[in-house]
């Protein structure tokens, strides 16, 4: 079997449409709306189009769970046992087992919701942080990056379903959201313990770490405020041990992309304008 | 032969094809029985997509005027493409509740804009219930969530979810009766307008 799969060759049927994070980003009506007040992003049941938000999401939250199946999963099988300690491919076995379990809670969510499988888009740049060749920086990306922002995801829409007093949905996220924590706490302890001796690779680690933080805060997708979708759920990642000092540094980086998004939207459309002025 | 317009003519953000929703428009008026000699004016906000979807309908002046979000015509699958499908679907829902509008039943109903969020999901299912019936795709569930997500997620709002998807015969007192039932009238008054994605700077 194949080793170190790059995400074009992630198997799909024919429900499933990919997108790239570029078709969004370079939407010409990106600029328009990002000049218009269309309601705190933040999820809550009188935003407008709050089921199709909700919707949308969801179906999100489902394929980036099947993402970390495969990427845990490509970790218990690329890597030999010098790079990768048999006991940390057992936690990455443990963890397919919870990602799994967590996409079938997704699909029984979607129906819950009035989706169906395939409705909306799949974006794979969550398995692109899975694709790294060393094994440490991987469990950086996988485990304490896209896991960390996991437990923001499935806390905000913990909340939601707090807010819309939707029992099944708050106890879905809130049982998805205990086993993130756990995957967490294994990326932390694993990246101690392989790096303990290796200072340069646990900076190394930590720096692409804190790139794929950036990407998966773009646009302001997370933050602190309500215009951000998904809130940084700075207990739950206390409890998953990241420190104080690190949340603080991601909450900032958030911010940073948050004004970013801002800048390149008013850039977008004054240059919108200026070509509406020339034509 | 009542006049139907789309705005924007033409589209300039996404590539919609104004005679194609005139024509859906068209299609739509006939299959619920929109009076002939109603004229329509459809305004479509091509600034809008997915998932910022929604719609209104209302009567000025005896003519039909309805507004909807680009994301409700715009195919899921493939962002800035036209599903013909969707469409259809929104347009029928749209104009029943435009042709109940024009019926005594609902002839005390505030504009759109000012209906609650209980009152006009109600309204909606009672509309998506009946497309249903005219064989358009409805997805029941998805409706339901919408209705809890206004009504609660309990036993009284289900059976008050089914009155108004089973029947084929609803008014507008009716509908506040059931947001009185279900509490969704006791809901604190929300600081997000109903019409936000309507309102442009």
């Amino acid at each position: 079997m194949k080793k170190m799969l790059a995400e074009s060759e992630l198997a799909r049927d024919d429900r499933f449409v990919r997108t790239k994070i570029e078709d969004r980003i370079f939407d010409p009506r990106g600029a328009r709306i990002a000049q218009r007040d269309t309601g705190p992003a933040k999820m809550g049941v009188d935003r407008p189009a709050a089921g199709e938000r909700s919707r949308s999401l969801m179906h999100g939250i489902f394929v980036g769970e099947i993402q970390a199946l495969e990427g845990a999963g490509r970790t218990c099988y690329d890597f030999d046992d010098d790079a990768a300690p048999f006991q940390l491919k057992l936690d990455m076995a443990r963890q397919c087992w919870d990602e799994s379990r967590h996409c079938e809670i997704s699909v029984k969510l979607g129906d819950h919701m009035g989706t169906e499988i395939g409705e909306y888009t799949e974006s794979t740049f969550l398995f692109a942080a899975a694709c790294n060749p060393d094994p440490v920086l991987r469990l950086c990306g996988v485990n304490r990056a896209l896991e960390g922002l996991a437990i923001d995801v499935f806390k905000s829409m913990k909340d939601f379903g707090n807010e819309a007093d939707d029992p099944v949905l708050e106890f879905c996220e809130d049982w998805m959201l205990a086993d993130e924590v756990t995957h967490v706490k294994m990326g932390s302890d694993w990246l101690r313990r392989l790096t303990e001796t290796d200072p340069d690779r646990r900076e190394r680690a930590l720096e692409f770490q804190r790139t794929v933080d950036a990407i998966f805060n773009l646009g302001g997708f997370r933050g602190e405020d309500d215009e951000n979708p998904i809130q940084l759920a700075r207990d739950f990642r206390r409890l998953a041990g990241f420190t104080e000092d690190e949340n603080d540094s991601l909450a900032e980086l958030a911010r940073q992309s948050t004004e970013q998004a801002r800048q390149m939207a008013e850039a977008a459309t004054a240059a919108l304008d200026a070509s509406a002025q020339g034509s | 032969m009542s006049s139907i317009s789309v705005t924007p003519d033409p589209f300039t953000l996404v590539p919609y094809d104004v005679a194609e929703i005139r024509s859906l428009v068209e299609d739509a008026a006939a299959l619920v029985e929109v009076s002939p000699g109603v004229d329509i004016a459809l305004i479509v906000d091509e600034e809008l997509f997915a998932p910022l979807t929604g719609h209104m309908s209302d009567v000025v002046d005896g003519r039909i005027v309805l507004w909807i979000s680009g994301a409700n015509f715009e195919d899921n699958r493939r962002p800035l493409h036209f599903s013909a499908e969707q469409a259809r679907l929104d347009l029928a829902v749209m104009m029943l509740r435009a042709k109940d509008r024009l019926s005594e039943d609902f002839a005390d109903a505030p504009p759109d804009a000012q209906l609650s969020r209980g009152e006009r999901t109600a309204w909606d299912t009672y509309a998506a219930g009946r497309a249903r019936r005219l064989g358009l795709p409805v997805r029941q569930p998805r409706q339901l969530y919408d209705f809890r997500l206004q009504h609660g997620f309990t036993d009284v709002a289900d059976a008050a979810f089914t009155r108004c998807w089973e029947t084929d015969h609803l008014t507008w007192a009716a509908v506040r009766e059931i947001c009185k039932e279900t509490g969704a009238v006791d809901r604190g008054k929300s600081k997000v307008p109903v019409d936000l994605l309507r309102q442009k700077k």
